[in-house]
């Protein structure tokens, strides 16, 4: 930068109101700020929605589960053993065991099927889903129930309601057909997780309540483990090692071989929908072109004097270049901020809701990470950069004689 | 000794498929510190000759000599020039809009590499030696066009140049503003010893000067 470039981003500074708070600039900084603004709110929003779904799939399911490979249930002592062997990795945070089936759920003449998941209440092993009973309490006594709130909704029961479970036992046949075991618990609690699938179909019960129907003894069926959050997503790495540390016996499963796959595909969406928006950058670049001509055709006498005086057009071309610049930068942080507040109305606002069934999850959250906000200010100031560039090479063609004549 | 010169300087235009002979083989030499008008009917090509003397634009034939170097105003070396030895008055101001007074007399010094304070400092002085210590903080149009015209004439001096090229300085102004520009032009030129080559085409006035050269379908006269 030399003694001239330095000379006029001192006056910029010094009295912006005259230099950089233009009518001519007014335009193209709502271009931008409008721009800007729509793909940082676009992208606030989609990485809101990363990060919720994400949240909500760690939060809900099980890191990784360890079932028998025969599908056999574990035995009281084999549980606690596996618990003891497998608490010794550090990466390990809470083993919760478990007993699984499907069932059906009854309610004012509506079926639903459900996901029955059982654990021990006495406080022996700790309870992965206290966290989302939202309504109710999340310590069952037997005969009582936690439903999700979907499955709730559309079964239409509350909180003290009764739920009736039905579970079909292919050894009870009577003349008449299969006779189904049926059973009426109290709703105690009412979960909700934020995930639809899990909400719609979730049912939880006591260990000793679920033996009762399975009409077994003892055990569970499966082991839930949550890993400490750092290494969530290593899960089907940590699945493999443990696979190969516990043998045949056993078949360890993760998170990520059911759900990752929708979390890289919302990914994918999130920078699909940056290319698209910073078109729209790309368009307010074609505005900033305009004013970049207009302001070099309007300031024809001025840079014939700064010629006639001895400045080089690389000088002159430097100066127009700190000006819109920094009226371009200051634009897209407006801009930048202008999608936070965006983003932030859209989660505050009550008119529109996302259906669950369709996007996994019912509310919309904006999320600002500092490295989606560099990336938008680095695409957007190298579009807009380049498009203040192109009419520059008026400056060059422009005669002196020519500005000096046509006076 | 001369300051500036141009020899056998030729220049035409084309228009509308003719071929306009501005300047058919001028040449005049300007001794330091001597005040020369060139006078001549308005389009006969005096403005022409000046930017020609003053490296703004090329003739199609002929040389420009500065200090005694042949120069041309695509060299690498004109825009230097054009800093340093030479100042610049036009009848239209071309002051920049966007700076103050002070700011548009200071510009020639900070191109030269002078430091923006010292810069602004001298341009202070300059202005109020020149009458104006009252308006270096007035944009241009916040002054009178006399008063435009002398902070043009200021930035055309603010490099101690060795010549000033007035292109008709007071063209614009009425004849009480158009006096004074000429009585300063005058006074520099008696306490600074800059030499003057003004084109104009008011011709009592063009008798302040030392010489005086008329310009006529191409060819250069001394009167």
């Amino acid at each position: 930068m030399d003694n001239l470039e330095r000379f006029f981003l001192s006056r910029y500074f010094r009295s912006p109101k005259r230099n950089l708070l233009r009518f001519s600039f007014l335009f193209m900084t709502l271009g931008i700020v409008l721009s800007v603004g729509i793909l940082s709110a676009g992208l606030n929003l989609f990485e809101g929605y990363e990060r919720s779904l994400k949240d909500v799939l760690l939060g809900s399911l099980p890191h990784l589960s360890i079932q028998r490979s025969e599908g056999t249930y574990f035995s009281e002592a084999e549980t606690d053993s596996l618990i003891t062997r497998l608490h010794k990795f550090a990466f390990i945070n809470r083993i919760s065991p478990v007993i699984q089936y499907s069932v059906m759920s009854v309610g004012n003449s509506k079926v639903r099927g459900a996901n029955l998941s059982a654990y021990d209440f006495s406080g022996k092993y700790p309870l992965p889903f206290s966290r989302y009973v939202q309504q109710g309490t999340s310590n069952l006594n037997s005969k009582e129930i936690i439903v999700g709130s979907y499955l709730a909704s559309e079964l239409g029961k509350s909180l003290g309601d009764t739920l009736k479970i039905v579970y079909p036992r292919l050894d009870r046949i009577s003349a008449l057909g299969m006779f189904p075991a049926e059973y009426n618990f109290r709703i105690a609690g009412i979960y909700r997780s934020g995930f639809y699938e899990t909400d719609r179909s979730l049912l939880i019960c006591t260990s000793t309540d679920a033996r009762e129907i399975l009409e077994i003894l003892a055990g569970f069926s499966k082991l839930e483990i949550n890993l400490r959050s750092r290494d969530a997503d290593q899960a089907g790495k940590i699945a493999s090692e443990l696979q190969i540390i516990l043998g045949e016996k056993y078949t360890v499963y993760s998170w990520t071989q059911f759900s990752a796959g929708l979390l890289r595909l919302v990914a994918m969406e999130k920078w699909l929908i940056f290319i698209i928006f910073s078109f729209l950058v790309l368009i307010a670049g074609i505005n900033v072109i305009s004013t970049v001509t207009t302001l070099i055709l309007d300031k024809k006498n001025e840079i014939a004097v700064l010629k006639t005086v001895g400045s080089h057009a690389r000088s002159i071309k430097r100066i127009f270049v700190l000006q819109t610049g920094l009226v371009s930068v200051l634009s897209i942080i407006l801009g930048q901020l202008f999608g936070m507040l965006l983003s932030f109305l859209v989660e505050k606002q009550h008119f529109y809701k996302l259906k669950g069934d369709v996007y996994f999850i019912d509310s919309l959250k904006a999320s600002i990470s500092p490295v989606n906000q560099l990336v938008i200010f680095g695409a957007a100031f190298m579009i807009v950069f380049l498009c203040i560039h192109f009419p520059l090479k008026q400056i060059d063609k422009q005669q002196i004689i020519e500005i000096l004549r046509n006076q | 000794m001369h300051c500036l010169a141009g020899y056998n300087l030729t220049k035409s235009y084309i228009d509308s498929d003719q071929r306009i002979d501005v300047l058919k083989g001028c040449s005049l030499e300007v001794e330091e510190a001597r005040i020369v008008c060139i006078t001549g009917q308005s389009g006969c090509g005096k403005s022409t000759l000046l930017h020609l003397l003053g490296l703004l634009d090329s003739p199609d034939a002929g040389e420009v000599s500065i200090g005694g170097r042949k120069v041309t105003s695509q060299s690498a070396e004109a825009s230097l020039i054009r800093n340093k030895e030479l100042g610049f008055v036009f009848q239209f101001h071309f002051l920049i809009e966007d700076l103050n007074a002070r700011e548009n007399v200071a510009l020639p010094l900070i191109i030269a590499g002078e430091s923006t304070s010292k810069a602004l400092h001298r341009a202070s002085d300059l202005l109020a030696s020149l009458g104006l210590a009252e308006r270096i903080f007035r944009y241009p149009n916040q002054l009178s066009g006399g008063e435009q015209q002398r902070v043009s004439l200021a930035r055309a001096l603010i490099n101690n140049p060795r010549i000033i090229l007035a292109d008709e300085p007071t063209g614009n102004l009425d004849p009480t503003h158009s006096s004074e520009v000429w009585q300063m032009m005058q006074e520099l030129n008696k306490q600074q010893g800059q030499a003057f080559i003004i084109v104009t085409h008011d011709l009592q006035s063009a008798r302040l000067a030392h010489q005086t050269y008329n310009l006529d379908q191409g060819i250069l006269n001394p009167v």
